[in-house]
């Protein structure tokens, strides 16, 4: 029963990686822009499938992908900041919600376009390692590990680059560092850059374990959102401290309660944030 | 002054679209059959709308290269007025109501599924329209009474008997078994009637729970199957759904003698996502481009629509292209027979429907579902999905999986 357990945590474990990883992203612009980008799960999806085609058209591995997708999104969140979002970002929030959600809506239906919502997949598999009863697949394990170097690369810009300082210091105070003259425009676009390519990393280590079909942008955009709440806006440790949580709740609450109930309880958990600690886990007051 | 001359100008051009109107729709009414189509085009249905779509638009080719449709003594083209819904169901609502009272079509086919199926279904009924749905398998959808909606795909019960059936006279070692669907029209009556069928095959079920539309992870259901050790694993979902609870079968090492899998193989989409992890998993479907059946429809064999096919789309038609096309077929025979475009002759006509056709017999039972049949059994194998079953269709035998 104890080996049954351990699978459990290691399955809420590897999970609970790959939510952080979605949701880092989405933290980082909601927090610093306060723009609720409604185009993340898109984001994440157009990676997967630009990994998928980088496979299935020339067998580039998901893994050498991983940097060349990521460095694409991350263009393309940049431009799309700075000359459609930035127009709009000062405005009220609904309104960047809105123009992101039409923005989404192009994007989805795009892909649509180009690459049929049928599921597909790197059919690449790794195996898996077997302690006992409990298993590893290894390629979930790549992915978490691989999803945690980038959160903490991520961490690393932020704390100790220009732009890093800088970000963090437009989203202490937007008016204070425009008068220390950091071009806020600039920073938001690299900001929402920065963003764009968390998601395409995530992306592209999704292809090699999830079917990558624009069904799901909904579902990525959802746990983002939950996982914002339970860890804290705008921080790093905070995505990835409520991405294991997540994780954790679901997989656990699946075993004990059932796969329907699963999802139940990450918004259960937030609701009870919400009432008891708006902030999040790793939140400062004042910027949720 | 102004005010009458006004109204004057608008009596006038009232009238004068009231008689571009006439002129417009007089003739053409009398012309045509008009189809109305509520098609997912964009949006999470995109791909199986798209099916739709090709499947209606080989049955109209068909029907306008021989002349039209006979009603009566007079030979009508016909034609599909289609909008996209973008897989929206509130949408759908509206577009049915839209192509009933505003384009004025003698009859609708349904979209893709059941959920929307009901939708559209619905609507038509407060209207006397007569419906051919094509994708629509779940009781549920057709116990509501719904008069004028007629499916051509057989009932759930139809694809689990045959399943169990199957299994326990080639691996009659087969005991215990685990059921997992999702909570959706579709996949959950699939996965019930995967239950009762069981039970009746004196199956021990040994775990029985539905997953939420958004699931995202099966490590915890499949965590808990696997401790269970079934020799049967049945999972009901979509392919995106079955594609990673394959996978994470086979990343947590659970497996099975038995992997059965609604309705993933009848997919090409699914061997292709999933590569050498879609080896031995079997299904049941309703139709498949083996079977060979004569007809004097439009078509006139499972072959003849195949090759229409594949002139046109890469691949093999799917269960989905060739219902598809068959509810039209049904539909122009019940016009045919009944002389008429009248509505509620046609329906009639629809009821007591009694034919085979390129894609199998159909006759609808007094709730509206084509009735049940020797339906296909499929197994992926060598990469392809290959019939064990009917007897006179059977490419292989089942293997039990490694």
């Amino acid at each position: 029963m104890s080996a049954l357990y351990a699978q459990v945590l290691l399955n809420g474990l590897m999970l609970g990686a790959l939510y952080a990883c979605i949701a880092v992203g989405f933290s980082l612009v909601w927090g610093v822009l306060n723009v609720i980008s409604m185009m993340h799960g898109s984001f994440v999806i157009l990676a997967g499938y630009l990994t998928c085609a980088a496979f299935t058209g020339a067998g580039i591995h998901p893994f050498a992908a991983l940097v060349p997708v990521a460095l694409l999104l991350l263009l393309l969140g940049y431009f799309l900041q700075l000359g459609l979002i930035n127009r709009v970002v000062s405005q009220p929030v609904l309104t960047t919600l809105t123009l992101t959600f039409g923005l989404d809506m192009i994007l989805y239906n795009l892909m649509n376009v180009w690459f049929e919502a049928t599921p597909r997949r790197v059919t690449l598999d790794l195996g898996r390692l077997e302690f006992g009863e409990v298993v590893l697949p290894l390629d979930r394990a790549a992915a978490m590990v691989l999803a945690l170097a980038m959160t903490g690369l991520l961490y690393v810009i932020l704390r100790g680059s220009r732009l890093g300082r800088a970000i963090v210091a437009v989203r202490m105070d937007r008016d204070a560092a425009a008068l220390m003259g950091i071009r806020v425009p600039r920073v938001y676009a690299a900001t929402f850059g920065l963003g764009a390519m968390m998601a395409g990393a995530c992306g592209a280590l999704l292809a090699l374990v999830y079917p990558i079909t624009t069904n799901v942008t909904g579902q990525l955009l959802g746990k983002a959102f939950i996982v914002c709440v339970i860890g804290g806006l705008g921080t790093v440790p905070g995505a990835l401290a409520g991405g294991l949580v997540l994780g954790l709740v679901e997989s656990f609450g699946g075993h004990w309660f059932g796969p329907q109930v699963a999802p139940l309880l990450g918004f259960a958990l937030m609701l009870v944030l919400l009432a008891v600690k708006p902030t999040g886990l790793f939140g400062q007051r004042g910027y949720e | 002054m102004n005010t009458g001359r006004s109204v004057a100008r608008t009596g006038r051009s009232a009238l004068g679209i009231l008689v571009a109107l006439l002129a417009i729709a007089g003739p053409t009414a009398a012309q045509t059959v008009r189809i109305g189509a509520p098609l997912a085009l964009t949006g999470g249905l995109a791909d199986e709308g798209k099916k739709q779509q090709v499947a209606y638009d080989l049955w109209a080719k068909r029907v306008n290269a021989a002349g039209g449709m006979t009603v009566g003594a007079k030979k009508l083209k016909v034609e599909i007025v289609s909008y996209d819904y973008q897989t929206n169901e509130q949408r759908a609502s509206q577009i049915a109501e839209k192509l009933i009272t505003q384009d004025k079509v003698d009859f609708l086919t349904a979209p893709f599924g059941s959920g929307h199926t009901k939708v559209v279904a619905g609507v038509a009924e407060r209207y006397g329209v007569p419906v051919v749905a094509s994708v629509a398998s779940s009781e549920s959808v057709f116990n509501q009474g719904f008069r004028n909606l007629f499916g051509t795909l057989a009932p759930n019960a139809g694809l689990t008997d045959g399943l169990v059936r199957l299994v326990a006279k080639q691996l009659p070692a087969t005991r215990r078994i685990a059921v997992l669907g999702r909570e959706d029209v579709f996949p959950k009556s699939m996965a019930a009637a995967m239950v009762d069928a069981a039970k009746r095959g004196t199956l021990e079920v040994v775990y029985n729970e539905l997953y939420p539309v958004g699931s995202m992870d099966f490590s915890a259901p499949l965590a808990k199957i696997k401790s269970l050790k079934p020799d049967w694993i049945f999972v009901a979902g979509y392919t995106k759904d079955l594609v990673l609870a394959r996978k994470q079968m086979a990343d947590l090492g659970v497996s099975a003698p038995v992997v059965t899998m609604v309705t993933g193989p009848a997919y090409r989409e699914f061997a292709e996502a999933l590569g050498p992890l879609a080896e031995g998993v079997t299904s049941a479907t309703w139709w498949v481009p083996a079977l060979a059946f004569r007809s004097d429809d439009v078509f006139g064999t499972t072959q003849a629509f195949t090759a229409d096919f594949q002139a046109r789309e890469k691949g093999e038609p799917d269960y989905v292209h060739a219902s598809a096309a068959a509810a039209l077929v049904a539909l122009q025979k019940a016009v045919e027979k009944a002389g008429t475009l009248d509505k509620a002759k046609v329906r009639d006509a629809l009821a007591a429907l009694d034919i085979v056709t390129f894609y199998g017999p159909i006759r609808f039972s007094p709730n509206g579902m084509n009735a049940g049949r020797d339906l296909p059994i499929i197994q992926v194998q060598g990469g392809k999905a290959v019939v064990l079953q009917p007897e006179a269709l059977k490419q292989g035998t089942l293997r039990p999986m490694k």
